[in-house]
This record gives structure tokens, sequence and C-alpha cells, in this order.
């Protein structure tokens, strides 16, 4: 492949929202979803308590770092199942933080994280990699194993969960594709760019048909072009039914959206809207 | 399918960490040498010893006065001992019989037909099941009626003992230097994998956050333990079995001669055997060597 991933045909074509009903792609991602994302239906091993309660909730949660840096301060939100949210805010206003809460790689200092039902500081340590396996995580820095391929990377999380080779042979090549990363299976990170890396994470996080969905930052290296592109892919996923958080300084795909709008500053939530933008409705920059 | 990958990513991990897996493989190597070399040698010594110790036995002599009848409640009482597992064997050797061997044995037996009558007395040839029953065989019967008064009962005492502190002293020395020797292994093999551990830990921590469980996380580890500790026992034996070759069968070839005149029955583990043994031994080393150090290094 001497092309580039940009140049030529685009990785994805964004056509204008959607139309669910008369959209060929939503039926293939329909298909690559399959039923279990939908009906709710417990699969083996999910650890997510049925019930119409919220997907997230944070309740008081404060996060102190060590050296007293704050991460996160008196957090309550609910983020119901199903829902497309973003979460905006300067760098440094804690979004990461709220999103490595989530997965338990943190623990709050004060207050409580519930998940799918579960309040995860009463989750025992051997739960935390059925917790992780449900949520699909695009980590802001790829966390990518360095000495696997592209392929060999999206596999190990279908490994971990115990897929058998033949549905790893299958689903792999499908997702990478999905992701436009056609003819790069074999790559090691190190030989992917920077937005290369970004959708194997992303591919790595869709694999296991998460519940819920969370990517922070997943356009930061990303060309508007592609970005829009992995944007409507995520849109379309949260229209089988999994639940997106989206942690981002994109404010073109945030305005354009018109989604729940999360805004964090210094820790605090400092808005919170239904069909909003990347800015206040005043056009103010949320103080 | 499961094995499979785990050994495939066993694999992987030492391939990434080349100079750490071959650290562990020496460590293994130099241990198994050493036990290789060491338990042929510990058993050679014992079984040395062991064949000293079959040939203390014990003579108790009969008073030529003794009637039938204390003559054979001795016998009983000395195949009593035998019921309960003490002696091995009791062997009536007559006056007539003792003089037969004394005339074996004489360079000039001659002088014996001089003898107005057979001053040899009779006895038993008591030969304990250990050597250190020969105390109690002694107890038991040193009071009896029909012992013979000069003679009495006759066991080379200090033989006896001497041979069985070497003996322990073999023993105990043994253990504890391959008790030592396997914990050093296991402790250094440990090490290398604590390190192995730390060079691939964002790795690792990448694994947990996409939902690997602990032992997921921890077989390979574990394989990659257990592959280094048998690469390095096959080294060690295939050395050991060049020296064995090469050095000690032809040593032994020259020396046997001498061995057999010394009367000597002492063997030493046969070379499969040990093979056996020393490539366990490589396994269960790199298996506890990681398992040690994933217990305390590889929590979720
Ligand atoms: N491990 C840590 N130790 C100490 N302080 C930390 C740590 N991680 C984050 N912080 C601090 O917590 C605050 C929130 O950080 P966080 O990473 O959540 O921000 P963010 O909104 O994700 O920023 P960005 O948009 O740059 O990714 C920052 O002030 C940061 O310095
Ligand atoms: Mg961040």
């Amino acid at each position: 492949m001497s092309d580039g991933p940009d140049s030529g045909r685009p990785a994805f074509t964004l056509v204008e929202v959607p139309q669910a009903t008369e959209d060929p792609a939503q039926d293939d991602m329909a298909a690559l979803f399959s039923a279990p994302v939908q009906d709710g239906t417990r699969r083996k091993g999910d650890i997510f308590r049925p019930g119409p309660g919220p997907m997230v909730e944070f309740r008081g949660v404060t996060k102190t770092y060590q050296g007293n840096s704050r991460g996160l301060d008196d957090v309550s939100l609910r983020i119901g199942t199903g829902e497309f949210v973003f979460l905006v805010g300067p760098s440094g206003s804690g979004k990461s933080t709220f999103i490595r809460l989530i997965i338990r790689e943190l623990r709050p200092t004060e207050g409580s994280v519930i998940v799918g039902g579960r309040e995860l500081g009463e989750l025992r340590r051997g739960k935390v990699p059925y917790l992780r396996r449900a949520i699909g995580c695009v980590f802001q820095d790829f966390r990518l194993l360095p000495d696997r391929t592209a392929a060999e990377n999206v596999a190990y999380a279908l490994q971990v969960t115990g897929h058998k080779k033949a549905e790893v042979r299958r689903r792999v090549p499908e997702i990478l594709s999905l992701v436009g990363l056609d003819g790069k299976y074999d790559r090691l990170p190190r030989e992917l760019s920077g937005g290369e890396q970004q959708r194997v994470s992303i591919a790595r996080a869709l694999v296991n048909h998460p519940r819920l969905l969370i990517a922070d930052e997943p356009t930061g290296n990303l060309d508007p072009e592609t970005s829009l592109g992995i944007m409507d892919l995520l849109l379309r996923i949260n229209r089988t039914g999994t639940t997106v958080l989206v942690a981002t300084h994109d404010r073109h795909t945030v305005d354009r959206m018109q989604m729940r709008v999360i805004a964090l500053q210094e820790g605090r939530v400092v808005r919170d809207e239904e069909s909003s933008g990347y800015h206040d409705r005043t056009g103010e920059v949320p103080a | 399918m499961r094995i499979g990958m785990f050994f495939r990513e066993a694999l992987r991990s030492i391939r990434a960490n080349a100079a750490i897996s071959v650290a562990a493989t020496v460590t293994a190597l130099i241990a198994v040498f050493i036990l290789g070399a060491f338990i042929p040698s510990f058993m050679y010594v014992r079984s040395a010893v062991d064949s000293q110790k079959a040939k203390v036995d014990v003579d108790v002599y009969i008073a030529d006065t003794a009637s039938v009848a204390q003559v054979n409640s001795l016998r009983d009482r000395l195949n009593g001992l035998r019921t309960d597992g003490t002696v091995a064997e009791v062997t009536y050797v007559s006056k007539e019989d003792a003089l037969r061997i004394m005339r074996e044995r004489l360079r000039d037996p001659s002088v014996l037909d001089e003898l107005p009558s057979n001053p040899l007395p009779a006895k038993f040839n008591v030969r304990p099941t250990d050597a250190e029953n020969a105390d109690v065989i002694v107890a038991a019967v040193k009071d009896d009626p029909a012992l013979d008064p000069t003679e009495g009962i006759v066991y080379p005492e200090s033989t006896a003992d001497r041979l069985l502190t070497a003996a322990k002293f073999v023993q105990w020395a043994g253990f504890v230097l391959i008790g030592i020797l396997l914990l050093a292994a296991v402790l250094l093999i440990g090490n290398t994998i604590r390190l192995s551990i730390f060079a691939r830990r964002r790795e690792v921590e990448v694994m947990r956050l996409v939902g690997a469980t602990n032992w997921f996380i921890r077989w390979p580890f574990m394989i990659e333990g257990v592959i280094c500790g048998l690469v390095g026992a096959v080294v060690a034996v295939g050395m050991l079995w060049g020296i064995k070759v090469g050095v000690v069968d032809a040593w032994a070839a020259g020396a046997d001669s001498a061995l057999t005149k010394t009367g000597s029955a002492a063997g030493t583990i046969a070379f499969p055997m040990l093979t056996l043994v020393l490539v366990g031994a490589g396994a269960l080393l790199g298996a506890i060597g990681s398992g040690i150090t994933l217990r305390r290094f590889l929590k979720v």
C-alpha cells in the first residue's frame, strides 16, 4: 500500500446524519453489532445488572490526586442507557479523570461511581476485568501493545474474553476494515501514524460489542474528514443501543452533532445540556 | 486452544526480553548443573556408607556349658527381635563351623591341629536391619544365661558409631546444601521473572485495561519461567552427560578393579533417572520461581 490513508479514497464517507431506516450502512452496523447489544440480554460474564437504571451515575464524586491536585470536584450526574454524550472542557478540566473512574482505573477519593447498576467501590478486585470487558474504551494515549500488530492488538481484546480462534479471525479484519485500516493489519503500532493508531484503539474498543463505549479524544490526531468519519461511526454504534461517551476538544464536531453536552471546568460540571454545542447557548466560553 | 495461546504469549515475551530470558535460563542451568553433579556424588557416598553399615553385625557367643534348652531360649529371643523388625537375619554358627571358618582364614591352618580341643565357642551371628539397632540387640540379650562369660557379645562398636555419624552427616549436609541451592535458584529465577514483568509493566497495564484477568496475564509469565527452567535443565543435562562420558566413566573403568577389591558395593543413580529428576527440577524451579514472583508483583 503506497497510498496513505487519507490520499485517494477517504476512509469514510460521511453522509448527512443518516436516517436509520433508509441507510444501508445502518444495516451493516446492526449485523456487526449483533443482537445482544440491542435486546439487553445478559451475556456470559456480564456483570451489569439488568434494569432501567442509568448506565453511569456519579454521586458526589471527588478525586484528589497525590500532592492535592484536584481531578474532579463533587460531581453528580447520570448518563442514561443508550445516550450519546459529549464531555467537553479545557485541558486539565478532569475529562480523563472522569473516564478513568468509570473503568475503575482510578477510585474516587469521595462519593460513588455506579456503572451498569454496579457500585464500583463494592466491586471485588476479581470482577474488575469483567467490568472492563463490558466497557469499550478508546484511550487518549491509545494504549496499544507495542510488540503486536494492529490485528493482534484487536485480537487480544477478543482472546481476553475467550473467543474462539475462528471467531477472532473473522471479526478482526471486519472491525479493522470498519475503521478504515484495510491493508494495515500487520503493521506494528510504531509503523502506523498517530491517527491510524487511534483507529486501532477504536477498533479494539468496538470489537467486543461493549454496552458502554467511552472515547477519550478519539479524533485528537485525525484530520477533519477522518474525524467526521469516526464520529459518524460512533453515532451509528449508538443507534444499535450502545451508550456512548466522548471526551473531546473538537468544537466543530460537538456543534455539528447537537447531542447532550457535559462541560467540565477545574473538575466541576459547569454545564449539562441536551442537544447542545461546544459552547453555552449564549455563545460564551463556559465560565 | 487456551494452552496454545498462552504458550505463544510466553514465547513472545521471551523473544521480547531475550536478555532477561537468557539470564533466567543460565540461572536454571547453573543450579541444575550443580544439582546434577551433587546428586550422584551424594548418592555414591551414601551407598558406600550403607554398604559398610550392612556389614555391622553382632556376634552373640554361646557358653560351652549352656544347655540345649538355654540355647533354644536365646535363639527364640533373637528370633523375637526379627519379628519386630530390629534384626534382619540370625545365623547359628556351631563350634565346628567356627573352627572351619578359622581354618579357612589362617594362612597356616596346621597350627589348629595342635589344639587339644576346639577352643572356639558357638555363636549366633545377628545381622541388624539397621546398624543403629546393634545397641538394641545387645541390650536385649546381654543378661542371657546362655552367653559365653568371656566372649559375651561382640560387635564393632566404634566402627558402627563412626559410620553412623558419617552417614548422618553426609545425609544432613546433603539436604542442607541441596536446599540452599534450590532456594537460591528459585529466588534468582523469580527475580529474573520480576525483571521480565517490570520490562513489560506498561503492557501488563494495558492488558488489564482491556479486561484481562489476573491469570490470563499470569499464565504466559508462568510458562516463560517453566520454559527457561526446562531449557536450562536440558543444557545442564547435556553438559553433565559430556562430563560423565568423557571423565567419570573413563576414571571409573580404571578404578574399577580397585573398587571391587575393597568389596565396595557402592552404586549411584542411573543417568536416565538423573535426567528425569533434573529436567523435572528445572521445570519446577521455573514454575515456583515465577509463581512466587507473580503472587507478589502481578495483582490487579
Ligand atoms: N496521576 C496524576 N497525578 C496528579 N495529578 C493528576 C494526575 N492525573 C491528572 N492529574 C491532574 O488532574 C487534573 C485533571 O486531569 P485530566 O487528565 O482529567 O484532564 P483532561 O480534562 O483529561 O485534560 P486533557 O484535555 O488535557 O486530556 C489536571 O489538573 C491534572 O494535572
Ligand atoms: Mg485527558
